[in-house]
């Protein structure tokens, strides 16, 4: 604990200018350079034509993924800075599911900027007063330059989601954007919903096939197999279907229990009693007109044996066991049924109906459908196939980015051209704004709109074209008024992106920039680093 | 063991002892180097610590509030606990200040030992402060302002004071949409200052900006299965009871049959059991049960089918808050219906916040409780917030008891660094260079606030002074432009509760720690071994 001892109250020259201790700028300038080297890290996933990541994870497991939340979490990170851009990340995920890669570019980029305003000796409050001033000035840009949608409009839908999966590895396959439009417009009300619950999209991973085979089923789709114990059925037509809590084996009470023979005759009248009891609850459930069983899991006894499932067979029932309880809501809301938790009130009315339960073989294991429900709308099923299982991972996460693009366009109805232009439009209106102010805050707003031009830099980088004369083009572009060009990666030229149908929802754009923001500035206040208890 | 040159040992062997100037020159540097770490997040302007933790790398602690810091960092020096729990005491007496408590103890500490290197006795000094502090307290006592007659001034003044709070912290950026939300949420409380009424929840996602006050209490829990999920007037039973079999609780008890059907019939007594008390919540004459404890299948169908809603593992803390907001109360046996109070609101209802499904009890009958929600980026960000809107609570809360308002920016030092300043010119005597020390370390918060802002302190300071002496008393620093203001125009208010314990119990710490003239180290308690 070494502190200063004397000298108190300094009598410093005039300090117009702000000069750190040597201390504090060692920890900014390791701060900056830490979460600088995390967003170079993944920066070249960026865009349609970006790499994607391969991450050896310590159990020598394999990830390959283009989505920067995904490899930020995996990388085993250290810095605390560096970890705040991986929570930013994961944040972006939240709020907008997309963007996660822009996100951290933009945000090492911004730091890019501080650590040069902060060489020539601008204190970290004022840069962050600035940028907070450029991010609001930014955000009326955005909002002037999109353009309303209608959850109706399929077709820009269907648009905005192809380019969210065009940077994946999925993106030849087309059918996937529709998917997700259809499975989200589907547990809405496209007239009133403001927010969507991806809870009630459920998807369901299985190998086998190609991504083309995904499918988008209105109903339910179970990982499980149905008992195949002394040939049970496989498929039923005209499914009832019910959902048990309570368990098809012998008794068991929550005490212990013993069951003591005190002669040899008796012996043979318990073993009789097992089958007996359990033979009587199967002919309860058939007698509701039950055809199909869903049991839940129990972890406090065999929640079937193979008893039941014998006697279930022979009555021909279908069944299906270890139902997760937390799985039992969405059931319930698919099918329409209710869980019973004790065999006296298994009754008709309880039961779920769908037009066929079917047991379908796939080349990893079978699974079970429910198809023709008669009130589809509250839930879907999306089963995601994929030749291997790297590309089924990133399969499901192409799948649940684009679910969040379409999630986003539900929460904020407007979309905006894609590829570069929002980016390019707002730093040249923030610098037009820039000319508008005076003093030092006018040069850091100023920075803050070139920082922001490491979008369309990066993007034009990752697609193998000059990235100077392409920025430079679009800023000429831009100054002509053509604010909706951008770059089309595709013909490896500039293009009015919004004909090209590249556009994205305007919450992506929107909270990209919030939350890069607010995170910079949350770094440019940190002066030390302390250990703690 | 004993040579001739070897000392007396008096002490235990482990134990030391530091005498003299050699003990107070360790706790003035250990309170020196405290007071160092935690001054630039002093103001406005003031920087944030990563605080890492030692036993666990991946948490991360980012933060401006002086208690957090210095209670979460190592410390070994008898005097800088000293400060760390004078911070802490001001924590848990006014919330807010504790950063300002701790550098003031420092820089009068710092002036301390000026004097006491020119060979003032630390009695003198001590003498000194303390006629200083008398007069400081005197100063600012009558430089208060009290609007709380005035209903629309005083609201104006808790949002400056929330405002002054918040603007140091991490939520500067949207200070106003906060303080109006801290505000609302206080003044709701109607001059109660229990601030348990006020549940804050943390949501990630979204930005600071979609935080919102909600009228209501939130329970971040799901309901049933199958039952209704939204209830309008509901009748509310609060309950912290097993809801999976009321198993005998003594070790071994056991179940002694002699054929299946007759352990098939001890299960239907168990679920008969079970649905006689079902039975018996229902017969409350409600249409909500809350338990603390998980609620089985069997149980859930029974309230599904009879229309109750039931919501499952409410733990203990969202049992009582829900207790306390809706008038119920909490109860574990159901044989006294007549007994029981039965909570009420006007509508329990799923709503969604980011990704969750949470459920909001709305229209409470008291009408003190609500929930700030909070959103953010990262948990970081939550995490700091709550500690700010924390502290902005407890301010206003202080100030709602204890009306009166002092002006921040740096004013009320300046008054009663004058005020002392003419004190000292007017005592004779040694004394008097004791109390020109404490005027200095008065000074030393507005210098220390302009230095983290990155003006010209020295500059500066010396303005304020002379505005102060030339009779503007209400000349503060104006953060913004990085000059002379004035405060009152600025809008920079604090509680005069939280300045006087900020005053007084840095005085009270400083004086302590001066007073020290010998530490002694008790000698690590020995463990026996026990393998000779």
């Amino acid at each position: 604990m070494s502190a200063p001892a004397a000298a108190p109250a300094k009598v410093l020259p005039s300090r117009s200018d702000f000069d750190e201790k040597e201390k504090e700028k060692d920890v900014r300038t390791s701060n900056i350079v830490a979460a600088r080297a995390v967003a170079d890290a993944i920066r070249t996933s960026l865009g349609p034509k970006g790499m994607d990541k391969m991450i050896i994870s310590p159990n020598n497991e394999v990830l390959i993924s283009n989505d920067g939340a995904t490899i930020l979490q995996n990388l085993e990170l250290r810095h605390p800075a560096a970890k705040m851009l991986a929570e930013l990340a994961k944040a972006q995920d939240i709020e907008a599911g997309d963007g996660t890669t822009s996100v951290c570019v933009i945000a090492g980029s911004l730091l890019g900027a501080v650590s040069q305003l902060m060489a020539k000796g601008i204190h970290p409050s004022i840069i962050s007063e600035a940028f907070n001033l450029a991010l609001n000035k930014s955000l009326e840009v955005l909002v002037s330059m999109s353009v309303p949608v209608s959850l109706t409009d399929r077709v820009s839908l269907v648009k905005s989601a192809t380019t969210s999966l065009n940077s994946k590895v999925v993106s030849q396959y087309t059918n996937l954007a529709s998917i997700a439009v259809d499975a989200v417009l589907s547990v809405i009300n496209p007239a009133t919903a403001v927010n969507v619950n991806l809870k009630d999209i459920k998807l369901i991973k299985k190998l086998g096939g190609t991504i083309e085979d995904t499918e988008l089923v209105q109903g339910l789709v179970f990982d499980q197999t149905a008992s195949h114990t002394a040939g049970g059925p496989t498929r039923i037509q005209n499914a009832k279907i019910g959902l048990i809590q309570f368990c098809l084996s012998a008794p068991k009470t929550y005490m212990d229990n013993n069951i003591v023979v005190s002669d040899y005759s008796k012996m043979d009248k318990v073993i009789k009693e097992e089958p007996k009891l359990i033979l009587e609850m199967c002919r309860k459930i058939q007698k509701s007109g039950c055809n199909v069983l869903l049991v839940q899991k129990s972890i406090l006894r065999d929640a079937v044996n193979d008893l039941s499932l014998h006697y279930l067979a022979k009555l021909k029932i279908l069944v299906i066991k270890d139902i997760e309880r937390d799985d039992i809501e969405f059931i319930c809301n698919t099918i329409g049924c209710q869980p019973v938790a004790n065999i006296d009130s298994f009754t008709a009315d309880k039961l779920g109906k769908a037009d066929l339960v079917e047991e379908v073989g796939t080349s990893d294991g079978k699974i079970v459908k429910v198809t023709g429900i008669p009130n589809p709308g509250k839930t879907v099923t999306v089963l995601c196939r994929g030749s291997n299982k790297l590309v089924l991972d990133e399969a499901e996460r192409s799948l649940h980015d684009a679910l969040c693009v379409i999630r986003s366009l539900v929460k904020k109805k407007f979309l905006i051209a894609g590829g570069g232009a929002p980016e390019i439009e707002v730093s040249q209106q923030v610098t037009a704004f820039s000319k508008t102010l005076t003093g030092i805050t006018s040069y850091c707003v100023r920075a803050y709109a070139e920082a922001l031009e490491i979008i369309p830099y990066t993007l034009a980088e990752n697609a193998g074209l000059h990235p100077i004369s392409i920025v430079t083009e679009l800023r000429n572009k831009h100054a002509q008024g053509e604010i909706n060009s951008g770059i089309n990666v595709r013909k490896g030229a500039i293009t009015n992106i919004l004909q090209e149908n590249v556009v994205q929802p305007l919450l992506v754009s929107t909270s990209a920039l919030t939350l890069a923001t607010e995170t910079v500035v949350m770094l440019l206040k940190i002066d030390d680093i302390a250990t703690a208890r | 063991m004993s040579s001739q040159l070897a000392p007396i040992p008096i002490l235990n062997q482990n134990a030391s002892e530091e005498r003299g100037e050699i003990a107070r020159l360790s706790s003035f540097v250990g309170a020196i180097a405290i007071t160092d770490l935690v001054k630039t997040t002093l103001g406005p302007k003031g920087m944030d610590k990563i605080l890492i933790s030692a036993s666990n790398p991946n948490e991360l602690i980012i933060t401006n509030d002086g208690a957090t810091i210095l209670t979460k960092i190592y410390i070994d020096n008898p005097a800088a606990k000293i400060l760390v729990d004078i911070s802490r005491t001001q924590d848990d007496e006014v919330g807010d200040g504790t950063t300002s408590v701790c550098v003031l103890a420092g820089e009068l500490l710092r002036e301390g030992e000026r004097l006491v290197q020119q060979k003032v006795h630390p009695q003198t000094i001590i003498s000194g402060w303390r006629l200083a502090l008398e007069t400081a307290r005197a100063a600012l006592q009558s430089s208060t302002q009290d609007h709380s007659s005035d209903k629309v001034k005083f609201r104006e003044d808790l949002l400056n004071i929330a405002r002054t709070t918040l603007s140091s912290k991490i939520l500067h950026t949207e200070k106003d949409h906060f303080a109006n939300m801290v505000v609302d949420a206080v003044l709701r409380l109607n001059g109660n200052t229990n601030l348990d009424n006020i549940h804050i929840i943390k949501k990630s996602g979204g930005s600071l900006r979609e935080s919102y006050l909600d009228e209501g209490f939130i329970l971040e829990k799901k309901i049933g299965v199958g039952c209704p999920k939204r209830l309008e007037n509901p009748k509310i039973l609060i309950a912290n009871t097993a809801m999976d079999t009321d198993k005998i609780k003594i070790f071994g008890g056991k179940v002694v049959v002699d054929s299946m059907t007759e352990l098939a019939k001890m299960e239907d007594a168990e679920k008969e059991k079970m649905l006689n008390k079902c039975k018996k919540i229902v017969d409350h004459g409600i249409n909500c049960f809350v338990n603390r404890q998980l609620v089985y299948n069997l149980p859930e169908q029974y309230f599904a089918e009879h229309g109750v809603m039931s919501i499952e593992h409410a733990d203990f803390d969202g049992i009582e808050r829900l207790a306390l907001v809706t008038g119920a109360e909490i109860v574990s046996t159901f044989d006294h219906p007549e007994l029981v109070k039965i909570g009420t609101c006007k509508l329990i209802e799923e709503v969604m916040i980011g990704e969750d499904k949470v459920i909001r009890f709305s229209g409470i009958p008291s009408g003190e409780a609500c929930t700030i929600v909070l959103r953010g980026a990262t948990s970081h960000i939550l995490e700091e917030a709550e500690r700010s809107i924390h502290d902005a609570l407890c301010v206003l809360a202080v100030t709602v008891a204890e009306t009166r308002t002092v002006l921040g920016a740096g004013c009320s030092e300046m008054i009663m660094s004058k005020a002392v300043d003419e004190l000292a010119a007017i005592t004779p005597g040694k004394k008097a260079m004791a109390i020109e020390s404490f005027a200095k370390a008065l000074r030393q918060i507005p210098t220390i606030i302009a230095n983290n802002a990155g003006y010209d302190s020295s500059e500066l300071v010396s303005q304020l002074k002379a505005a102060h002496h030339q009779g503007d008393k209400k000349a503060g620093l104006n953060m913004r432009d990085g000059c002379i203001g004035n405060a009152e125009e600025l809008g920079v208010i604090e509680s005069f509760k939280v300045k006087q314990q900020v005053l007084v119990s840095a005085h009270e710490a400083a004086e302590m720690i001066m007073r020290v003239d010998d530490i002694l180290r008790a000698a690590p308690r020995q463990r026996s071994n026990l393998q000779h």
